[in-house]
């Protein structure tokens, strides 16, 4: 079977630079097509559709780096969200400070937290980790209502202006429009992503997957699991509680919902839908799953059981989810005797 | 000349039983060196306690004259000391090859920055990575399947993949827990002469193992421990024929009779 093999290693590796290069040039395509929405129609609901989409994907593919590559359940997604959001608000809003400052705040603010977490209960083990992210989420639900002199409770914080930012070449840009906020987040969410894929392609997502899959043999191999745990958390906390920041505005309010367990069911379904530990798997199943009961509204009475069914069946088909599908069959198709060359 | 691994005074009690006991023992440069015993004597204890993943009661060890004691096990894999596992452990969704170099990424003195800017010096660190990963594979003779998941791999194809991990980092000392156990007697051959061929390279070997030929027929030197303690420590030869490790072997009046027939 040997030679057949490497024969078939050698087609592989010829064709992959042309795979390659295909590859690039649909996702710049694609994001040229998400770019041009706006230009195209002026429907609104779709601009918002889109808002949705860049911001929980945000959320999800953060979840998917702590969870899906380096092992850890996390409930504290949502509370590096509100912070980030309640942060950002509170500065631009009663400091006066400009929308970049505020939101590069608030994501430095949840990193802050999220180190501060992670590195307390992660000594213990997972599981702390798990329970301690959930308990921080209730926490901060409750601090965001009763801390009224901070927070000013219940109510929230509604009426945030809509911000400006200064544009390279002294371009000033006052985000007013749907298509503005979309124009944002979307570009966020393009950053985000680019810098998630750059570390899980890297040889620090080798490590975090390694430690996902068997942490005293990656100890054993000299990797330090709890430097790529707080390295992932951190990460996800960043990114989460700046998309926070920038997700107030476009709300123009912000109060204790941005700490609904709503949030965290979303992104948890996102990851697990699209396969723990599977970029393009998690991004995919985040512009499904946004989509999806947009999709289903021709039916309201139906719409949420028709959300389920789909979901059961999404887990029945692909129990380890997309990119558990494709691991699958990347395992069986090297077990499968293979024919002798003719 | 001090040896390469220095273990002085070893303890290890769990509720009141005492698993390891003021066990002392040295492992020379190069050396292949055996660690046997019935079961519960404690060597798994001692090379758990060794390599950082139990904490020791007492006792310090030294690696090339290194305090190395209560360390943490990624920072004793780091100073050269790598280990395998009894109960065999790969990545089963990491291809071979990718199961080894990520062995060796956290010696090749790569900042987590130049991680992520994939500059020139990455390059070229990881193509020499990935040639010491083929190479081996190629030794351990499981080349042909650099590419395929670990998943795939049978029994003994996986305690390979774990000896030639432990490689990868360019260790002084590596410790094989039970490298033959359950393993078919033609692998036991072929992990035999691996293991000889990585030595020959001049890395020395602590091999913990219950297969009493196999170790006398690759090792040195041999230690024997019984209730944590170390009975015997020296060529086989001579521990082949020593009262105390039969009796602790075989019960005192077998170890008798088996004296009496010469051995």
């Amino acid at each position: 079977m040997s030679a057949d093999t490497k024969a078939g290693l050698r087609l592989n590796t010829g064709s992959q630079p042309k795979v390659g290069a295909l590859r690039a040039l649909s996702i710049a395509l694609a994001v040229l097509a998400l770019f041009a929405i706006p230009k195209l129609t002026g429907n609104e609901y779709w601009l918002a559709l889109g808002v949705s989409f860049a911001t929980m994907s945000v959320l999800a593919g953060g979840l998917n780096l702590v969870y899906g590559y380096t092992g850890l359940l996390s409930f504290a997604q949502v509370g590096f969200f509100g912070i980030g959001g309640y942060a950002a608000a509170l500065l631009v809003i009663e400091r006066d400070w400009s929308l970049w400052a505020g939101v590069a705040a608030g994501g430095g603010l949840a990193t802050v937290v999220g180190l501060i977490i992670g590195y307390s209960s992660l000594r213990l083990s997972r599981h702390a980790f798990a329970i301690v992210s959930l308990s921080f989420a209730l926490l901060c639900m409750i601090v965001a209502r009763d801390w009224v002199e901070l927070t000013r409770g219940a109510m929230g914080i509604p009426g945030l202006p809509a911000p400006s930012m200064n544009l390279p070449g002294g371009m000033r840009w006052r985000i007013v429009q749907p298509a503005d906020f979309y124009y944002l987040l979307l570009g966020f969410a393009l950053f985000a992503h680019a810098l998630i894929y750059l570390v899980v392609t890297s040889r620090l997502g080798r490590a975090m997957r390694a430690i996902k899959q068997n942490e005293p043999l990656a100890q054993s191999h000299g990797l330090n699991p709890l430097a790529y745990k707080l390295l992932a958390i951190a990460l996800s906390a960043l990114l989460a509680g700046m998309v926070g920041g920038l997700f107030v505005f476009y709300l123009t309010i912000v109060d204790p919902s941005i700490f609904d367990f709503y949030y965290t069911e979303t992104m948890l379904i996102m990851v697990i839908i699209g396969g723990p530990g599977s970029f393009w798997g998690v991004l995919a199943s985040s512009a499904v799953l946004t989509a999806l009961p947009d999709l289903l509204r021709f039916t309201t009475d139906l719409r949420m059981v028709l959300y389920g069914v789909v979901l059961i069946v999404a887990m029945l088909l692909f129990p380890g989810g997309l990119g558990g599908w494709l691991q699958r069959r990347r395992v069986a198709r090297w077990r499968r005797p293979h024919p002798a060359a003719p | 000349m001090t040896a390469l691994l220095d273990v002085r005074g070893l303890s290890k009690h769990y509720l009141g039983l005492t698993a390891v006991d003021n066990l002392c023992y040295e492992v020379e440069a190069g050396a292949i060196v055996g660690l046997i015993g019935p079961n519960g004597s404690g060597k798994s204890t001692c090379i758990d306690c060794i390599s950082g993943f139990q904490p020791a009661d007492a006792g310090q060890w030294f690696l090339d004259g290194r305090d190395i004691t209560g360390m943490p096990p990624h920072r004793i894999a780091r100073a050269g000391l790598t280990r395998s596992f009894q109960t065999v452990r790969a990545y089963d969704e990491f291809t071979l090859i990718e199961n080894l170099c990520v062995a060796a990424q956290e010696t090749d003195g790569v900042g987590w920055m130049q991680a992520l800017l994939r500059g020139k010096h990455l390059r070229s660190v990881d193509a020499a990575a990935d040639g010491r990963g083929r190479d081996l594979l190629a030794t351990v003779g499981l080349a042909d399947y650099a590419e395929a998941p670990a998943a795939i791999l049978s029994y003994g194809q996986r305690k390979l993949l774990a000896i030639a991990a432990s490689m990868m980092a360019k260790p002084r000392l590596v410790v094989l827990d039970e490298p033959v156990a359950g393993v078919n007697p033609t692998m036991v051959k072929h992990i035999e002469a691996v293991i000889r061929k990585l030595n020959a390279e001049g890395v020395a070997l602590l091999i913990v193992e219950h297969n009493v030929d196999f170790i006398m027929s690759l090792c040195s030197r041999v230690i024997v421990l019984e209730a944590g303690s170390k009975i015997a420590d020296g060529h086989p030869g001579l521990i082949r024929s020593d009262p105390r490790v039969l009796s602790a072997y075989l019960g005192k009046s077998h170890a008798a009779e088996y004296g009496e027939c010469g051995g």
